[in-house]
C-alpha cells in the first residue's frame, strides 16, 4: 500500500476515534439534560421548552458524530446467513466491492447536507417549535459527521483491499 | 414501469444486497438514495439528507440512547446477579425451576429496560453458565434466555412501542400499559410450558439436589428476597412516576439510566474502565440503530412518494376481496415472513406507514394492532436468518452451545408466540383491559 494511503487510514481512524471518545460522554448530557428539564417543571413548576429540543439536538449529533467511530467498532448489523461462513479474506473481498453501495448513500447524504445548510444560512431557517432554535449550526454538524463517516468507509474500504491483497494495515 | 414494480425491484435490490454482507443501514440507504435519484432527478437529491430531520423532530427517540445506556449499566450493576440467586433457591427445588426462574428474571429485566440487549446480555452471561453446570439441556435453556429476553420489548418500558407510536401516531402511555398483559401471558405461557416439558423428561431440568437445599436455612431464602427491593425501586422511579404523571415518557427513561447508575455505585461496582466501556458500547448501539431507522425513514419516503398506502388498500380489499379480518391475517403473515430474514427496526418505519392507516380504516383498534405488531417483532428477533437475538446469542454463548443448538432451540418458543399472537387476536382485552382501566374508555 503506497505511502499516502497509509496515512490517511492512520489519520481518519484517529480522527474518528478521538471524536467518538469524546461524542460517548453526550449520553451523560442528555440524560443530565432530561433530569433537570423534569426537575424544573415538576418541583419548581418552571417548564423550560428549550432543553427539550436541546437534547434532541444532542441526540443528532450524538448519532451522527459517534458514526465514523461506531463503523470503526463495526457494531453495524449485517445478514450474515453467508457472511459468517466465509473466509476472512473472502469477506474483505466481498465487502471491498460493496463498499461502492455503503459510499454512494453516504455521498448522497454529504450532498444533501450541504445543499440543506447553505439553504438553513441564506433564510435563517428556524425550526418549527416554541423556541425555534436556527437550524444551521445543527444541521453544519450533522454534515461534518457525515463527511467523517464517509472518510470512515473509505478507509475501511482501503484496509479491506489490503488485507485481500495480503499487505494489511494495521 | 408500474408503482407496483418499482416497489417490488426495491425490495428485491434490497435482499441481494443484504446477502452481500453488506451493513443492513448501508443496503437500505443506497436503495433508498438510488431510487429516488432515479425516479425524480436531481430535485430528489435532498431527500435522504431530509430524513435526519425528521428523526430530529421525534423526540420520544431520545429513549432510545437512554435505555441502551441503562442496560449495559444493568448488566454492570450486579443487581442481575443477587436476582438471580433469589430465584435460584425459591425455584431451584423444581423440576425444571431453574429455567422458570430464568423466565422471571427476563420478566424483571424487562420491566427496567426496553430493549432485549439487557436481558440477552445478563441471561448469557449469568443464567446460562449456571443452568449449564446443573446439568440443564442446552438446548431448552438457550432457547429459554432467547424467548424471554424478547420480552423486554413488549412489557413497559418499549422502545419497540415508541418506535411504533411515533409512526401510527398512538399515545405511547397507553401502547406501554397495553403491552403488560400480553407480556406476562407470554411469560406464563413459557412457565407452562418448561414445566410440563420437564415434568415428562426429568432429564431436560434436575432440580436442585436435596443436601444443596438443605444447606440452605429459610432465614437465608427470606434474605435472599431483599433482592427484590432495588429492582422495585427502578422500576418504581420509571414506570411508576411515569404513570402517575410526575416525568414525562423520555424523562422516565432518563431517570431510569439514573437510578441504574446510582444502582451500581451502590454497589461499588463504577470504575473510570466501567464507565467508559458501558458509553462506548452504548454509542456503538445507539449509532447502530439510529442509522438504519434513518435510511429506512428514507426507504420509506420513497414508497411514500410512489403512493403506496393507496396501491395496498385497492390491492387488498378491492382485487383480492379480502374481509377485514382476512387482511388482519396476511399483514401478520407478511409481517412473520419478513422478520424472518429483514432487520426488525426497518420493518416497522417501512411497513407499519403502510399498514396503519388500512388498520383503522378497517376499524381495528391501533393500540391493539402494535401490540399484535410487537408479538411479531418477539417472534422475528429470534428466527434465523436475521434476528438480534440470534446474534447476540451467537456473540455471547459459551463454547458448548453450537449454532445448530441456537437454531433449534427457538422451535418450541416461537410455536408458543404463534399461540400468544392468536390468544391476544382472539381475546383483544388481552391487551386493552389495563389502558381502559387507567385512561378510561
Amino acid at each position: 500500500m503506497p505511502r499516502i494511503i497509509k496515512a490517511y487510514v492512520r489519520y481518519v481512524d484517529a480522527v474518528n476515534r478521538v471524536l467518538g471518545y469524546f461524542v460517548m460522554y453526550l449520553t451523560l448530557v442528555m440524560m443530565g439534560l432530561l433530569l433537570f428539564a423534569s426537575l424544573t417543571r415538576y418541583v419548581f413548576n418552571v417548564p423550560f421548552v428549550w432543553i427539550i429540543e436541546m437534547a434532541q439536538f444532542l441526540m443528532a449529533a450524538y448519532y451522527i458524530l459517534g458514526g465514523g467511530y461506531s463503523m470503526q467498532l463495526d457494531a453495524h448489523v449485517r445478514m450474515d446467513v453467508l457472511y459468517e461462513r466465509w473466509r476472512p479474506k473472502t469477506r474483505a473481498f466481498m465487502d471491498s466491492l460493496t463498499a461502492f453501495f455503503l459510499v454512494f448513500y453516504l455521498a448522497i447524504m454529504l450532498r444533501g447536507g450541504f445543499a440543506s445548510s447553505a439553504y438553513s444560512i441564506k433564510y435563517n431557517q428556524t425550526n418549527y417549535s416554541a423556541w425555534a432554535p436556527p437550524m444551521a449550526p445543527i444541521k453544519i454538524i450533522m454534515t461534518v459527521g457525515i463527511a467523517l463517516m464517509l472518510l470512515q468507509a473509505i478507509s475501511i474500504f482501503f484496509k479491506d483491499v489490503a488485507k485481500v491483497t495480503g499487505r494489511e494495515i494495521a | 414501469m408500474s408503482y407496483e414494480a418499482i416497489a417490488v425491484l426495491m425490495f428485491s435490490t434490497f435482499m441481494l444486497l443484504l446477502l452481500t454482507g453488506q451493513r443492513v443501514f448501508g443496503a437500505i440507504g443506497f436503495v433508498a438514495a438510488a431510487f429516488s435519484l432515479a425516479l425524480w432527478g436531481e430535485g430528489a437529491v435532498e431527500m435522504p439528507f431530509a430524513s435526519t430531520i425528521t428523526l430530529l423532530n421525534w423526540y420520544p427517540m431520545l429513549t432510545l440512547p437512554m435505555f441502551v445506556y441503562m442496560g449495559y449499566m444493568l448488566s454492570e450493576s450486579g443487581i442481575a446477579s443477587d436476582l438471580y440467586r433469589m430465584f435460584h433457591v425459591w425455584t431451584g427445588p423444581m423440576r425444571g425451576g431453574l429455567a422458570v426462574g430464568t423466565v422471571l428474571l427476563m420478566v424483571a429485566i424487562s420491566a427496567m429496560n426496553g430493549l432485549s440487549v439487557a436481558g440477552m446480555a445478563i441471561g448469557a452471561t449469568i443464567a446460562l453458565p449456571e443452568l449449564l453446570k446443573r446439568g440443564y439441556d442446552k438446548i431448552m435453556v438457550t432457547g429459554v434466555i432467547q424467548a424471554g429476553s424478547s420480552l423486554g420489548i413488549m412489557i413497559p418500558p418499549s422502545v419497540v412501542l415508541v418506535l411504533y407510536g411515533m409512526i401510527a401516531r398512538q399515545p405511547v402511555g397507553q401502547l406501554w400499559l397495553a403491552g403488560v398483559g400480553p407480556g406476562l401471558l407470554l411469560a406464563a405461557l413459557f412457565i407452562l410450558y418448561i414445566l410440563i416439558r420437564c415434568h415428562l423428561q426429568p432429564h431436560l431440568g434436575p432440580p436442585l439436589p436435596l443436601e444443596e437445599r438443605q444447606q440452605i436455612t429459610w432465614g437465608e431464602k427470606i434474605r435472599l428476597l431483599r433482592a427484590g427491593i432495588l429492582p422495585l425501586l427502578i422500576i418504581f422511579s420509571m414506570t411508576g412516576l411515569f404513570v402517575m404523571g410526575v416525568t414525562s415518557m423520555v424523562e422516565s427513561s432518563a431517570v431510569g439510566a439514573l437510578a441504574a447508575t446510582l444502582v451500581a455505585w451502590y454497589k461499588g461496582r463504577i470504575t473510570r474502565q466501567v464507565m467508559e466501556d458501558t458509553l462506548r458500547k452504548s454509542l456503538a448501539v445507539s449509532a447502530m440503530f439510529m442509522w438504519i431507522i434513518l435510511a429506512a425513514l428514507a426507504f420509506g419516503a420513497v414508497f411514500d412518494g410512489l403512493g403506496a398506502v393507496k396501491a395496498i388498500e385497492i390491492l387488498f380489499l378491492e382485487k383480492w376481496g379480502l374481509e377485514p379480518w382476512q387482511v388482519l391475517v396476511l399483514m401478520q403473515l407478511t409481517y412473520l415472513l419478513m422478520g424472518t430474514f429483514l432487520d426488525d427496526t426497518a420493518m416497522l418505519i417501512i411497513v407499519a406507514p403502510l399498514y396503519v392507516p388500512l388498520i383503522i380504516s378497517l376499524g381495528f383498534n391501533p393500540i391493539w394492532y402494535g401490540i399484535l405488531y410487537t408479538i411479531t417483532c418477539q417472534i422475528a428477533y429470534i428466527t434465523p436468518p436475521f434476528g438480534y437475538n440470534l446474534f447476540l446469542m451467537r456473540a455471547m454463548a459459551p463454547k458448548e452451545v453450537t449454532l445448530i443448538d441456537i437454531y433449534k432451540s427457538i422451535i418450541p418458543f416461537v410455536l408458543i408466540m404463534l399461540v400468544g399472537l392468536a390468544l391476544v387476536i382472539v381475546f383483544p382485552e388481552i391487551a386493552l383491559w389495563l389502558p381502559n382501566q387507567v385512561y378510561g374508555k
